[in-house]
């Protein structure tokens, strides 16, 4: 079982004039089969939790530490845009983030492709796909990795409804079978609801607002009345928190 | 290449089709690549025509008295004397001297040339070697080789540091913009996967420098063999530029020519075919980014 604990988290960015401020003090533990979504207005540091998280950037001060069994947990990364080495084939950009190229191996990343229904277009380059399929790629290189916990960071906004759609049902069902743990970060509000079992609002200035749970059985539908009503509960703190004009 | 390959398939298959519009769209390019080759084609016939019958009478006209045949062989002649030359057997040796040149000269061009690409990161250093770049791009390779020409006289040292001094810069700035266009979200990419700093090196790194490389190649290459055939001319006891100039000396125009055409078509050659080549196989993904 994955275990996320933030303790006194603090980033900032540039210096004098420049500094930005983009978390603070954040006290956070996530553990075991969650899906948490992080919500809140742009700037507020969603990206930057996520790239301290999978050891991207560094804390100013304060601690995180992600494990699973006592040991350092393998974090999967899906970002906004693709981010595929574009002289790379879809399969070899696979490759590229596996320790091995066994056998073993191959036969899971292909499982992957055929997953986000890419199962053809392992010989194609990221340049001869489009911007759906490349992102769909991306999905599919961090699950391939089968990592104790997922980042996802607004992983189906440049998507199709359709395609994001089909996605979010077979993400849930990935999670719902693996038990492991989703940090999935959104605008929103509806997909939140829709996935996860717990919601984290964040505010300008990276300050943890406000800490969710959501206890409704799963498939949610969004005409569900208790689903509607959660997500309306949502936008109502976001309201009383201010974060709806920005 | 890979859509020939495909639009044959297809035509394979179905052959009894209807003409689609992409049938016509090939028609159309085929017939206007056709046409293109004709009056290329027909632009080498106009010229070597006059040259080979009218352009003897008309620089004597513009002369205002007769110029003498030996001193403007037609191409005929050329062709004739390049086969006598190639039976001599001094033929592979100029051109090995002259390549060796090249090579040598281009390959410390190069390695100085990428170096200074990577210092030119740190601020002092940038300072420190921008205005010899400038200088090294916009002034003419002719000086340096008349410098070199007179300092080292034909000691092999000199034609080395005029190909140095013309195309290292060259060099240089591809290599600059390279490190400064370094994917740094695919590098956050990786090191978040937890791959390793020399895997990352290897597979996002030389493939993004790559192409910077080669297009510093590919110009660096154009110049550096000009400058090495003139500082062969003024200064050198082998190689193709000497030769030029033995000819030149003794007014043999038709091997003078022959000189000059022979190294032109090699360069050709190797520029457009060699280098292409290389280019094709090794940044296909490129072509994939440009087709879509
Ligand atoms: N590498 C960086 N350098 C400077 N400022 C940054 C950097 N990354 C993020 N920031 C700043 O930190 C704040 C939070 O950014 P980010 O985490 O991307 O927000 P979000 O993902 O919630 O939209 C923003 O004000 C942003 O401008
Ligand atoms: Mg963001």
């Amino acid at each position: 079982m994955a275990e996320i604990r933030i303790k006194n988290l603090h980033k900032e960015f540039g210096v004098g004039e420049d500094k930005v401020v983009a978390l603070e003090d954040v006290n956070l533990d996530i553990t075991g089969h969650s899906f948490v979504s992080i919500v809140g207005p742009s700037g507020c540091g969603k990206s930057t939790l996520l790239n301290i998280l999978t050891g991207i950037e560094t804390p100013t001060s304060g601690t995180v530490e992600i494990t699973s069994d006592g040991h350092v947990a393998a974090p999967g990364y899906v970002f906004q845009a693709a981010r595929l080495l574009p002289w790379r084939t879809v399969t070899d950009n696979l490759l590229f983030v596996q320790d091995d190229r066994s056998d073993a191996t191959r036969e899971r990343c292909r499982r992957y492709l055929e997953m986000v229904q890419l199962g053809d277009k392992g010989d194609k380059f990221p340049g001869e796909l489009s911007g759906g399929m490349q992102q769909r790629v991306g999905i599919a290189r961090a699950f391939s990795i089968e990592p104790d916990v997922l980042f996802m960071d607004e992983p189906f906004s440049h998507l199709d409804a359709i395609t994001a759609r089909a996605l979010r049902r077979e993400l849930h069902h990935m999670w719902d079978e693996t038990k492991k743990m989703v940090v999935f970060v959104t605008h929103d509000v509806g997909e939140a609801v829709e996935l996860s079992n717990r919601i984290l609002v964040f505010a300008k200035g990276g300050r943890l607002e406000d800490d969710i749970q959501i206890d409704l059985p799963f498939p949610r539908d969004p005409a569900d009345d208790e689903v509607a009503v959660a997500k309306a509960h949502v936008l109502r703190k976001f309201e009383e928190l201010d974060l709806l004009a920005s | 290449m890979t859509t020939t390959d495909t639009h044959t398939a297809v035509d394979g298959a179905a052959p009894a089709q209807r003409v689609t519009e992409e049938d016509l769209a090939r028609q159309a390019r085929r017939k206007e690549l056709t046409s293109r080759w004709f009056w290329r084609i027909l632009s080498y016939v106009a010229v070597l025509t006059v040259w080979e019958f009218a352009l003897l009478d008309i620089f004597s006209f513009l002369r205002g008295s007769p110029l003498d045949p030996k001193l403007l062989p037609g191409p005929s002649e050329v062709v004739a004397t390049f086969f006598e030359i190639w039976g001599e057997g001094t033929m592979p040796a100029a051109f090995q001297a002259t390549l060796t040149r090249i090579a040598v000269g281009f390959g410390l061009s190069f390695l100085i040339g990428a170096m200074i690409g990577i210092l030119m990161q740190s601020k002092w250093f940038e300072g420190f070697f921008k205005d010899a770049v400038l200088i090294s791009l916009s002034a003419p390779g002719l000086i340096w080789v008349l410098i070199t020409a007179i300092i080292f006289g034909n000691r092999p040292l000199g034609p080395t540091i005029a190909i140095i001094l013309t195309t290292f810069a060259l060099v240089t700035v591809n290599v600059s913009e390279g490190i400064r266009a370094l994917p740094k979200e695919l590098l956050d990419m990786a090191k978040s996967f937890r791959v390793s700093v020399l895997k990352r090196n290897r597979q996002i790194v030389i493939p993004h420098l790559a192409p910077y490389l080669f297009t510093g190649l590919r110009f660096g290459f154009s110049i550096a063999w000009k400058v090495t055939v003139l500082t062969e001319v003024f200064s050198s006891s082998e190689g193709i530029g000497f030769e030029m100039r033995i000819s030149a000396v003794l007014f043999d125009m038709s091997e003078f020519l022959t000189w000059i055409l022979a190294f032109f078509f090699f360069a050709l050659f190797l520029e457009k075919v060699v280098l292409e080549a290389i280019e094709r196989r090794y940044f296909r993904w490129r072509q994939a980014v440009t087709a879509t």
